[in-house]
């Protein structure tokens, strides 16, 4: 760590500077608590005896409650509008390929530590994706590249600057000089590139990116003639038609979608209208998972299926039509129709540009364009592709090569050999954020090859545009802590600008679009986005012809499958893959961690006999590895059997096995990239696949059990039966026992009379027909409250520590003839977030012989870990399982070292328990991961250790700060109430994430409350109702929109589960049901 | 049986048999004299000590090594070593628990309520099976101890005065098992010792060391068995027979108190109190007939622990497993007739479900414990109604194997009540599955170390039948037999 550079880490502030400083941040409480100066301090008193207890075999003290020492060392100087204790929120931006997003990062005490979603854009509602939660943990990866280096030696980043200066001297004309860049929207680069090229006019500029999202742009682009791109507005779209097209999930921008998604199907009432989705896909995606009909075709089909689509919506017709889906096509294209100007057909970034250009054509005939689908008026940045890069890496003609973020290495075409090409380059100059497969490697590698150290967006200066063209700012929160270097300061050093460093280029960018003032800068900085800066709405016709599209593949078989090389969820491209939250986030669909899969259907997996550990069992997971083979390239993964994945299709997910990564990242799954050539990036055909003997490779899954097994756990109902049964959910529970006559709760909560004096009654909702299933709460959670991670082995046995996790059910028709064990072919899914429901009559407070969970008079359920000794009896009480236990101590020791004894371990070369004599709050992880590991922490939450049980707080540290500074505010005026219409409740974290809007909290004291709003709906249900233990957490039914004119929804007019239910629930213990009586 | 006594010894005074349908067999071989009885007892404890037991000493000695091992181990490095996870957060440690203390049962019951229905036959086996008591319960202390997440708290559990000024919270089960426990060891304890007075003051006297002498002098409280002391002797013992007696209730009860306030189905039972005391009395005799019958034989007892005391045992095991097989169809009756589809679910697809009879029959899927299940009724309902049949009472070699059985049997109830429970209970997604890890296989093991080596120490040091009692039952005792008090030929 001393060796990066003379500070570990800065504030903004110039005081950073200053040790005095750095100690101060350090500690835990900044002021008011003084000590003893003697050395023999009762605390070093206390820590010797407690040293002895543990020799004398009486057990491993508690490091509970113990306290940092302290050094008192005021501010000489206060820095300017800093409040101690009180975090301080900045407004930037994350940049994504063509995009960002924009964000609104809290700073404690100098340091970044949560990253929320910057609300005050116009159309932006604050929600995130995970990869913006998680980013965080990526800026304090102890893996990522902490130095610059020349042919792998060490080198400060001024002599890399230095070197960097000289070669952009020598470049002459550009000649022989390549940049190989990742898509971006940051007008700086855009200037900076056209300064290079003006420069340098025989330079060449690339760009690659492993899964390029703007292809709907290019054929846009193409489509009206001139430079744009569109936006699609969901939110007003009736009928939505997605070709392969996850834009919830996978595609640029999905957060966005998702909140105008989320918009169209949002309900007030039974009188309320909402969108319809269709989803055609071979994957199970979140929008097939959202679709009100989907249908499952291998991707060779999808092009024959928009081909029949255009001539059944009485376009041109287009070669290639396939008739074979017609009884699900026919009505779905009747439906469009009769929604002309109200619908739109989306196509997905796999899809060819002729299938785009087809869809553009169908989408100006159905009166899209325009209304839903509107063009903005600017482009991403055009490069050469990265075949032409390594065709002319080969045929010698680069001498200087600068790569740009990216790791082509990793995940450029198989077909190309990267590696072999780029070694053909005299001098390359590679900034990256990780030292990885791209870095200079001893085997393969080019004459000179300088590798820079990358900085994270919270550490550097640039600018983006957001979907709508907004141009934001990123702003650093902290200096680079590894000296970091950003791609404009490489680009303005290679353009021979005056001024290099980030800011002055960001700065000087600024001037061009948002005005010379000073003030215009600050309010830029201030606000996150520059005002009316986006992009302005060209009204122009899609002029282009469905044409020619391309002759699908035949349909796949056993013998040749199509392959579908699909971005993930977690690991994007693979630049995630050292994240340990992103790891350990659940795949919203597979529900996997830690790795990817083979993802086969269960009747291709059953075909390939790999089909004998039922998804149902509940028994440990172990796969068949299975060996796929396409062209010359073989990988082994194992097999993941998936309801709703098309057939002899297979699902490789990227972005996984990494062979050169962080300690995070290492050993997790197979590289899919292997078999990705540059004919085929996204879909293939003609795989084969053998299945091997292996067993013994195990996945780790958060949930094991598909079927919700006809309980009413997410109730549902179709549109038409909610208008005609608005209650419907509310009668498909058990009725509440009486006793004597009386309903009672089972464990009376002995505060109920106090809890009237509450002054707020904290209550939350959620909308199951808003929520996607997207996952950002999770992570959002994780940061927030300091959630551990566990690693493959603990998630395996079920020990992963998210307080709130989306539970995801299949559900299959009940069909005579079809065993229930199998897995579903065409399974409807319904996805519900779970998390402590804050039960009134809680009983896992009844339960606890300690007092460690209880209840305050706000109706909060508050659990003490202080006082929790870990007899975990309330997770057994708990009915909704929601409490998560700290088996070990994961926040201190290095997750591979779990079980051993840290009495018989060493870190750093030193035995654990003369390193615990030593600094008892120092942890057992690796000096340099646990310095990192503890920036990364929110200081308003404790850490927890081992043996302690924790849950979902309702994120407690943000009511009680917003209660603080209320009664700050009030004064003498005893006005100390939070309320909505003075926007001074807070936000949890998993609703201030949630793009969806689905996740409410507020005062249910207050009848005007959003909370209360959504409470009163008919829709809201309390899940296992009858238990009565009275949650405060509440749920609002979901509500799909099938046509009744679909094939589907003619053999089950009543959405599965309920279906389900029904033949579950006891005759008599509940209502009737829409389906049975009603309708 | 009368005829038997007329017939081997020869007394001057003529006795007529007494009529045969009055006749019991009697609960001493008759030829053993008085004499023989202290000799024999207190022989075990005074001999040279035999290779066996040399042998049995190092091996539970090394268990109870690994038991404070396995202890040490997971003190050090967190409960995460156990198989335990979500959604099963109680494991092996708490079904060892519940089966100890379920062993701990007969002894109380033995010395305590066998005492008050004055069934004499319990002489010969109550001081072994007391200590056989004391013994598990502690095994069983053990594991709620070390089964928290935070050991060195778990003082928090008892209502001492502390810095954070929080008292424990009454209404939690858990809170009652502290002092359940607790209470039905100390007084077992008591009783236990109290019963021992005289016969340590039989060591003491009988002790050629001066060490023995003065150590069980000590603990013979100066007993010199004058008539005054034996008067207060039985009068106190009555009294802790007394107390004792709803204590055998009690603590079972309680213990299963921590299942039936949850509402987990398969834990939310009212069946469970009477019940789990069926199935503690069952287990514990079936602990008793494992212990005694080798013992008996090994140590030459067999004129006092005879067959008939043995068959007896076997009686209760009989009634008691009868009783459980009851109540494990009422939990069935019950699910059915609650209506309740959570707990029709749980019985019969969780627990029911195998993949042979049950399973195909009801169209159901093998419960993820139905081996489990299977081997609980098999050695709980079905092996026990082979006591119905003289030849197989009688019979010691097997009615020592089917006494492990139902050790066995008993074990797997409280693993498909803690953990078939907890796998798959109200919300689908949370199910999962638990296997132990060899953590909790050595942690049991340990545990049998502790209890071993206890109880052969036990036998070493301290009359293992209650000599000064058992002498009471011999008909020699009896004033008005024709052998008894102090009639010519009467020995003494």
């Amino acid at each position: 760590m001393a060796n990066v550079g003379p500070k570990y880490w800065r504030s903004l502030d110039e005081l950073a500077d200053t040790a005095e400083f750095r100690e101060w941040v350090g500690r835990e409480f900044p002021n008011g608590a003084s000590e003893m100066s003697d050395p023999v301090t009762r605390r070093n008193f206390v820590k010797i005896m407690s040293a002895s207890f543990l020799l004398a075999g009486l057990g491993v003290s508690s490091t509970g409650c113990r306290r940092p020492v302290e050094n008192i060392y005021p501010f000489a100087k206060m820095p300017m509008d800093y409040v101690h204790g009180l975090p301080q929120y900045f407004a930037t931006a994350m940049p994504t390929r063509n995009t960002a997003q924009p964000l609104i990062v809290k700073s404690s005490d100098g340091r970044p530590t949560k990253v929320e979603g910057n609300g005050d854009l116009p159309g932006f509602n604050g929600g995130t994706d995970p990869f913006a939660q998680a980013t965080v943990l990526e800026l304090y990866d102890p893996d990522r590249a902490l130095h610059c280096a020349l042919n792998g030696a060490q080198k400060h980043r001024d002599e890399a600057l230095d070197a960097l200066v000289s070669l952009a001297q020598s470049l002459g004309d550009g000649t022989g000089l390549a940049i190989l860049a990742g898509q971006s929207s940051s007008p700086s680069r855009e200037r900076l590139q056209k300064a290079i090229t003006q420069k340098l006019p025989k330079s060449q500029w690339f760009v690659y990116e492993p899964v390029d999202l703007s292809i709907a742009a290019q054929a846009a682009s193409q489509g009206v003639g001139r430079n744009v791109t569109p936006v699609c507005n969901l939110d007003q779209a009736k009928v939505i038609l997605s070709l392969d097209c996850d834009f919830i999930g996978t595609e640029e921008n999905a957060f966005h979608n998702i909140s105008k998604f989320a918009k169209g199907r949002h309900l007030d009432g039974p009188e309320s209208e909402m969108s319809r989705l269709y989803a055609v896909e071979s994957l199970m995606t979140l929008t097939g998972v959202n679709a009100d009909h989907r249908l499952r075709v291998p991707p060779s089909a999808v092009v024959p299926i928009l081909a029949r689509l255009s001539s059944l919506l009485g376009g041109e017709a287009t070669s290639g039509a396939t008739q074979e889906y017609d009884n699900w096509l026919t009505p779905c294209a009747a439906d469009l129709k009769a929604n002309a100007g109200k619908c739109v057909v989306l196509a997905g970034h796999r899809l060819p540009v002729e299938a785009h250009a087809c869809v553009g054509a169908i989408n100006q005939q159905l009166g899209a364009i325009g209304s839903i689908i509107q063009f903005l008026d600017f482009a991403p940045a055009e490069g050469k592709p990265i075949a032409d890069l390594a065709a002319a890496l080969n045929k010698g003609e680069v001498q200087t090569l600068v790569i740009l973020g990216g790791n082509p290495a990793y995940n450029a075409p198989a077909d190309l050999h990267w590696k072999e090409a780029q070694a053909k380059a005299k001098t390359v100059v590679r900034l990256g954020y990780y030292a990885d497969e791209t870095s200079w490697d001893p085997a393969t590698h080019p004459t000179t090859q300088w590798d820079l150290a990358q900085a994270h967006f919270l550490e550097s200066w640039g600018d983006a545009r957001t979907a709508d063209g907004t141009i934001v700012p990123i702003q650093p929160l902290i200096d680079p802590i590894f000296g970091g270097i950003t791609d404009l300061e490489v680009l303005a050093i290679l353009a021979g600008e005056q001024k290099t460093k980030p800011y002055d280029v960001a700065r000087e960018t600024f001037r061009g679009v948002g005005g010379d003032t000073e003030d215009a800068w600050r309010k830029f900085l201030h606000d996150g986005f520059l005002a009316g800066s986006a992009a302005k709405v060209v009204d122009v016709k899609w002029n282009g012809t469905p044409g020619n599209l391309p002759a699908g593949s035949a349909a796949p078989t056993g013998q040749k499958m199509d392959v579908v090389f699909y971005r993930d969820m977690k690991m994007d491209d693979g630049r995630h893959n050292n994240n340990g939250w992103l790891q350990e986030l659940p795949d919203p669909i597979t529900k996997l961690t830690w790795d990817n899969a083979v993802v086969l259907s269960p009747n291709t997996a059953q075909a390939l006999g790999v089909y004998t550990t039922q998804l149902n069992q509940n028994q440990k997971f172990f796969y068949y590895k299975v060996e796929v083979k396409l062209g010359d390239a073989t990988i082994t993964g194992p097999a993941w059997i998936q309801p709703g994945m098309a057939d002899n299709t297979i699902g490789l997910a990227l972005g996984y096995g990494r062979t050169k990564t962080g300690r995070v990242g290492a050993g997790t799954g197979f590289n899919a990239y292997e078999l990705r050539t540059s004919s085929a990036m996204h879909y293939a055909s003609g795989a084969t696949i053998t299945k091997t003997d292996d067993r013994s490779y195990e996945l780790a899954t958060t949930q094991s059990h598909w079927s919700m097994e006809g309980r009413p756990a997410v109730r549902e109902a179709n549109l038409d039966q909610y208008r005609k049964h608005p209650d419907f959910a509310d009668e498909m529970d058990l009725e509440v026992p009486k006793i004597d006559g009386e309903v009672r709760p089972a464990y009376p909560n002995p505060l109920d009379k106090t809890k009237l004096h509450g002054l707020h009654q904290w209550g939350m909702a959620i909308d199951l027909n808003r929520c996607v299933g997207c996952s950002a709460c999770m992570v959002a959670c994780q940061s927030e409250n300091n959630i551990p991670i566990v690693g493959k082995e603990m998630v395996g046995k079920s020990r992963e520590m998210h307080w709130i996790r989306i539970d995801r059910y299949y559900s299959a028709p009940l069909e005579k003839g079809v065993d229930p064990e199998f897995a579903p072919h065409d399974p409807q899914v319904v996805v519900q977030p779970m998390l402590c429901q804050h039960c009134e009559a809680a009983p896992c407070e009844n339960v606890c012989p300690v007092n460690a969970t209880s209840h305050d008079d706000e109706g909060l359920n508050v659990m003490v870990y202080n006082r929790c000794v870990g007899t975990r009896y309330c997770s057994n009480n708990c009915p909704y399982k929601v409490r998560r236990f700290n088996f070990f101590d994961y926040n201190r020791r290095p997750l591979n070292h779990l079980y051993k004894s840290p009495l018989v371990t060493t870190t750093d070369g030193e035995w654990e328990l003369m390193r615990w004599l030593k600094n008892p709050d120092r942890g057992n992880l690796p000096d340099d991961q646990w310095q990192m590991m503890r920036l990364v922490k929110n200081p308003d939450v404790t850490v927890r250790m081992r043996g302690v049980m924790e849950k979902c707080s309702f994120c407690l540290q943000r009511i009680e700060q917003a209660k603080i500074a209320a009664k700050v505010r009030a004064r003498d005026s005893g006005d100390i109430r939070l309320t909505e219409k003075a926007g001074t409740i807070p936000k949890t974290a998993c609703q201030q994430a949630c793009p969806a809007e689905a996740i409410v909290f507020g005062d249910t004291s207050d009848p005007d409350s959003t909370v209360n709003k959504r409470k009163s709906q008919e829709r809201n249900y309390t899940v296992l109702s009858f238990l009565f233990t009275r949650p405060r957490l509440t749920y609002l039914a979901r509500v799909r929109n099938p046509n009744p004119e679909m094939p589907d929804y003619k053999a089950h007019p009543v959405p599965y589960t309920t279906e389900q239910w029904e033949k579950v629930s006891e005759p008599g213990a509940a209502g009737s049901l829409p389906g049975k009586g009603g309708v | 049986m009368a005829d038997a006594v007329t017939s081997t010894i020869s007394y001057p005074v003529k006795v007529t048999a007494p009529p045969g349908e009055l006749t019991r067999e009697p609960l001493v071989t008759p030829t053993r004299d008085i004499g023989w009885l202290s000799d024999a007892i207190a022989g075990v404890a005074e001999g040279k000590t035999p290779r066996w037991w040399w042998i049995c000493f190092g091996i539970s000695n090394t268990m109870l090594v690994v038991c404070w091992g396995m202890i040490f181990y997971l003190m050090s490095t967190g409960v995460g070593i156990w198989g335990l996870g979500h959604p099963v957060m109680w494991g092996w440690a708490i079904v060892n628990f519940v089966w100890w203390i379920g062993i701990g049962h007969a002894g109380t019951l033995i010395s305590a309520i066998l005492f008050l229905l004055r069934q004499r036959w319990r002489t010969s086996i109550n001081r072994a099976s007391e200590a056989m008591t004391i013994f598990a319960v502690m095994c069983a202390g053990i594991y709620p101890l070390i089964h928290i997440g935070r050991i060195w708290l778990g003082w928090w559990l008892f209502p001492i005065p502390n810095s954070n000024s929080i008292w424990p919270q009454f209404r939690s089960p858990l809170m009652w098992d502290v002092f359940a426990v607790s209470t039905y060891f100390t007084v077992s304890v008591l009783f236990w010792y109290m019963g021992l007075i005289p016969d340590l003051a039989v060591m003491r006297d009988r002790a050629k060391t001066k060490l023995r002498k003065f150590g069980y002098g000590l603990f013979a409280l100066g007993w010199t068995g004058a008539n005054r002391h034996w008067s207060n002797y039985e009068k106190a013992y009555l009294i802790l027979a007394g107390l004792s007696t709803p204590l055998v209730l009690s603590v079972h009860s309680i213990v299963s108190l921590d299942f039936s306030v949850s509402q987990l189905p398969g834990w939310h039972t009212t069946i469970f109190p009477p019940y789990f005391v069926a199935g503690a009395v069952f287990s514990g005799f079936g602990m008793v007939l494992t212990l005694l019958v080798p013992l008996r034989r090994v140590l030459h007892l067999e004129d006092i622990i005879r067959v008939r005391h043995v068959e007896l045992m076997c009686k209760v095991t009989l009634a008691t497993g009868s009783i459980v097989g009851y109540a494990y169809a009422m939990e069935f009756f019950i699910a059915w007739y609650s209506g309740n589809p959570y707990e029709k679910f749980h019985f019969l697809s969780s627990r029911l479900a195998d993949p042979y009879i049950f399973g195909p029959m009801f169209h159901l899927k093998p419960a993820p414990y139905w081996w489990a299940y299977f081997t609980m009724v098999s050695c709980n309902v079905l092996v026990p109604q082979l006591f119905w049949f003289k030849r197989i009472r009688t019979n010691m070699f097997i009615v020592f194997i089917l006494s492990i059985l139902v050790n066995i049997g008993m074990w797997f109830e409280r693993f498909i009540i803690v953990v078939s429970s907890l796998n798959r209970e109200f919300i689908p997604s949370n199910w999962g599955y638990y296997g132990p890890t060899w953590c909790d296989v050595l942690q049991f093991l340990g545990t049998f170390g502790l209890f071993f080596t206890f109880f052969l120490l036990f036998l070493r040091f301290i009359p293992l039948i209650a000599i000064a009692e058992v002498k009471g039952v011999t008909p020699q005792a009896d004033p008005h037999h024709p052998l008894g008090g102090a009639k010519v030929g009467g020995t003494h």
